[in-house]
């Protein structure tokens, strides 16, 4: 198949209203992937295609509403999504006690997924709230990783991205591994249930 | 474009209330059951009364297990009404051929239904051309191949739809076929070898076909209760029809044309989405709605938008757009359209967007928009009704609409006065410094100038009173301008005159103007001086002097004598440009010699009261023409103190006219003059 990508991935981006996740976007398509949007007038639905470890691969990158009143049904947007971003902002306390409940949105929603924690904003030392060494604890708990970004500065947005990428190309690896291995069993499987019927019609 | 949303929102308002009401056009026996009970029966029920019809979905029920089963559970859980609409446009049709009036969007589409799908039409036909214009240089082998799938498709389909089958599992099979279609051309030997942009294309195609062609049997099938759901959310919509983009907290402004303009083509979009029939085109209308929001809200708020955004827009957009069979097209594209479509791509995020939104809307409640619970209820239950300029021009009102338009103008109207207001205080400020800058530029001028003048001007006096008040004279000709109470003006006035008395031949040209040109009295005062020295020099040489030095604008390089008053004269030419209507009629200045004597009186009078006036009105209508007919007379008696000074530049711009105007005609007396001014010259107006 002659398609300009290895994979395709579909991101999510979550958190709070006003967290920043629509700049994290926008800077991190359009800093090194010059006009390929697919709409040039919207910014929340972005592709961007990426290099890591020699593959192409093609992210779709979905924008959601934070809105607290919009949380019940945003539950649509998780179908499909292999990985999902989480942000806060270092400089708003509550969007941070906040992401607990997007966590378990996601836990709710999906049943693999591909997380990072993103502490956006951390670009003005003197307003930020949330302490590097509280997210990354609460980070370990979670067994998530934590990145502190600021789409301002364009520091470590990047990063980031390639982060969560990476570990979506993994856990697809290993399911794919996974696969492998279990319809190997399935043959079986089928192959007696056949067996079986065919004893039966007889 | 409002219109014609408004037209199509009416029709399809029009189609549902046309389900609701019975046709009229039935005999008596047709409306009985058709069991013979005695009952009457209903076309929804197959012709039965309820009764009979429930003994014959018993029956029914009992010799398909299966789908009868699924059937009682709905019909249980259905009301009346309901059932009837579910059951409506099929059974209708088969057992009381009298109800099949197309009554019903659907009863349109029937033909197709339940006759054959291979002829009549239309839609499938267009495709068909489109397949072979742009598949057309393709093998006939393998164009066989595309249409052995569709036509397997179709009839897979088919048999289960006749068979009643729940519309999960046509789903199934469907999204299953579209599997196997997409694998088999990934991998069939005449496929293979396509590009993979065509292979794109044919997958997208044969959606498309197939789609068309099942779309009367799949689209809101009879099985579920897609209709009733449509109804509901319709209604919904409408109880909803109060919320405006505030309430959303989303930055839509109602009242903007062009916003408004881009809302009206997101919303025809969203209308068009009924309007097709392949999942993947109601898709490409949902994308073309909401990339026209995205214009929206980058219009609304100048610069790129975000979902916090997006969403509450859409909602609002849906809200407004109330679009026919919402909920069928959202069930029917999430069922038929490509899985993989609807979770990637951009038409996958939009569509998941429309999704939430109607969600949303589906569970709206007072803490969702920020309000409080009564008034929530009350703008439910239409306690409250608040009218906005969205709905004014979605609701027939079109009064309503032009209404706002207009209060928006008028608003618009009253800050534009109030910028001109407030410009012409500062004009006012302005003239009132350049007023005192002025007055005090001449006072040091008139500290200058007396020793200048004094010594020319005593020996040609032609009598001690002139050689009193002479010294000031070019002083306070200018002075006058300002202070025209001052006695040193009168004295020079008299001056002028009594010069003017000495000539016969000018005294009779000055009582000639009298009458019209009372309006410039005063600077008629100063040029009144100039035709003097030209025609008459020789009867008074020291004045002579005195006018050069004012009048001499235009020829000022010719008397090097006046040399050193030349920036007063430059001031005094700058001045008129704020009353520049009057320094522009040119007929006033036409007759300037008289005036003189009935301004001054006048002026001493009413100088002081009326000169307010003066300045306000040139300053808040400067250009109305009108304003100077109509203070014609007013002016003719209290000559303006800034006047003059207008005049004086028409006078310097016309100056070449000036020598021609004022001779040979009247021969009142420079004494009668004096009295008749004001009178004459109302006479005359």
């Amino acid at each position: 198949m002659a398609r300009d990508y290895d994979h395709l991935f579909k991101l999510l981006i979550i958190g709070d209203s006003g967290v920043g996740k629509s700049s994290l976007l926008l800077r991190f398509a359009d800093n090194t992937f010059t006009g390929n949007y697919i709409t040039t007038i919207g910014v929340d639905f972005k592709i961007k295609t990426i290099n890591i470890d020699g593959l192409k691969v093609k992210l779709q990158i979905w924008d959601t509403a934070g809105q607290e009143r919009f949380r019940t049904i945003t539950s649509t947007y998780y179908r499909g999504t292999h990985g999902v971003i989480v942000v806060y902002d270092v400089t708003n306390g509550e969007s941070f006690a906040n992401v607990k409940r997007w966590l378990h949105e996601i836990d709710q929603h999906c049943d693999v997924v591909n997380r990072v924690l993103v502490g956006n904003k951390n670009d003005t030392p003197e307003r930020k709230v949330v302490l590097t060494e509280d997210a990354q604890r609460f980070a370990d708990t979670m067994n998530i990783q934590l990145f502190e970004t600021s789409a301002k500065d364009n520091m470590y947005v990047e990063e980031m991205f390639l982060a969560i990428t990476r570990l979506v190309l993994r856990s697809k690896k290993e399911m794919r591994e996974r696969q492998n291995f279990t319809q190997g069993d399935t043959v079986n499987l089928r192959k007696g249930n056949k067996q079986g019927k065919k004893k039966n019609c007889c | 474009m409002p219109m014609c949303v408004l037209n199509l929102q009416r029709s399809y308002k029009y189609m549902m209330y046309a389900t609701k009401q019975p046709s009229l056009r039935i005999n008596q026996a047709d409306l009985k059951c058709k069991n013979g009970c005695g009952f009457y029966g209903n076309a929804d029920w197959n012709g039965y009364c309820s009764k009979c019809y429930r003994d014959h979905l018993g029956f029914e029920k009992q010799k398909k297990q299966g789908q009868a089963q699924l059937e009682k559970q709905k019909s249980n859980a259905f009301t009346k009404f309901e059932e009837k609409k579910k059951h409506q446009s099929d059974k209708k049709s088969k057992f009381l051929p009298l109800f099949r009036k197309p009554s019903n969007l659907k009863e349109l589409e029937k033909p197709h239904r339940n006759s054959d799908l291979k002829h009549s039409n239309p839609d499938a036909d267009k495709l068909m051309a489109e397949f072979m214009l742009t598949f057309g240089q393709l093998s006939e082998s393998l164009r066989h191949d595309f249409f052995k799938y569709i036509q397997v498709f179709i009839k897979r389909i088919q048999t289960d739809i006749n068979m009643n089958k729940p519309i999960e599992d046509v789903t199934e099979v469907a999204q299953k076929y579209y599997n196997t279609f997409n694998n088999g051309l990934n991998t069939s030997s005449t496929f293979k070898d396509l590009p993979s942009d065509v292979r794109d294309q044919l997958l997208d195609f044969f959606e498309k076909y197939v789609m068309t062609i099942l779309f009367s049997s799949l689209f809101c099938p009879n099985s579920t209760n897609d209709e009733e759901k449509d109804l509901i959310i319709q209604e919904r919509i409408r109880k909803l029809s109060w919320v405006n983009a505030h309430h959303l907290d989303c930055c839509i402004s109602e009242t903007s044309i062009e916003v408004r303009d881009l809302v009206y083509t997101a919303i025809t979009d969203l209308l068009g989405m009924d309007s097709v029939k392949a999942p993947l085109d109601k898709l490409n209308c949902v994308v073309k709605c909401c990339r026209s929001v995205m214009e929206v809200l980058q219009h609304c708020q100048g610069g790129p938008a975000s979902a916090d955004e997006f969403l509450p827009a859409l909602i609002f957009v849906v809200l407004k757009a109330n679009p026919a069979r919402l909920k069928s097209n959202i069930l029917y594209v999430t069922r038929f359209c490509n899985d993989s479509r609807l979770m990637q791509g951009e038409a996958g995020y939009y569509f998941t967007n429309l999704c939430c939104a109607v969600s949303f809307i589906e569970n709206l409640t007072a803490k969702s928009l920020n309000m409080a619970e009564e008034e929530f209820d009350a703008y439910m239950s239409g306690q409250i009704t608040c009218v906005s300029a969205w709905e004014s021009a979605l609701v027939a009102c079109e009064g309503m609409h032009q209404l706002r338009e207009n209060l928006n103008i008028l608003k618009d109207l009253s800050q534009r006065t109030t910028i001109v207001q407030e410009g012409s205080k500062m004009l006012r400020e302005d003239i009132e410094k350049f007023k005192n800058e002025l007055n005090e530029t001449v006072s040091v001028v008139m500290e200058r100038t007396p020793l200048v003048i004094k010594p020319r001007k005593s020996p040609i006096s032609l009598n001690p009173h002139h050689e009193q008040s002479g010294g000031a004279t070019d002083v306070s000709l200018r002075k006058h301008d300002f202070d025209q109470s001052e006695p040193e003006n009168l004295n020079f006035y008299h001056q002028n005159l009594e010069i003017g008395h000495l000539n016969d031949y000018t005294k009779e040209n000055l009582q000639l103007d009298i009458t019209p040109c009372t309006l410039i009295a005063e600077n008629a005062s100063t040029i009144s001086v100039e035709p003097t020295p030209e025609d008459h020099s020789h009867n008074s040489f020291g004045l002579s002097k005195i006018n050069y030095d004012i009048d001499f604008s235009d020829f000022s390089g010719e008397n090097s004598m006046v040399e050193d008053l030349t920036p007063e004269r430059i001031s005094l030419n700058v001045t008129p440009d704020p009353f520049g209507p009057l320094g522009t009629s040119s007929a006033i200045f036409q007759e300037p010699l008289v005036p003189l004597n009935t301004s001054l009186n006048v002026q001493e009078k009413t100088d002081s009261a009326k000169s307010k006036q003066q300045y306000v009105l040139p300053l808040v209508e400067k250009l109305e023409t009108t304003l100077l007919d109509e203070d014609e007379t007013d002016i003719q008696n209290l000559p303006s103190p800034m006047k003059p000074m207008s005049s004086y530049s028409g006078f310097s711009k016309q100056g070449l006219q000036i020598p021609s105007i004022p001779c040979n005609t009247g021969d009142i007396s420079y004494l009668n003059a004096h009295s008749n001014a004001s009178t004459s010259s109302k006479d005359d107006s």
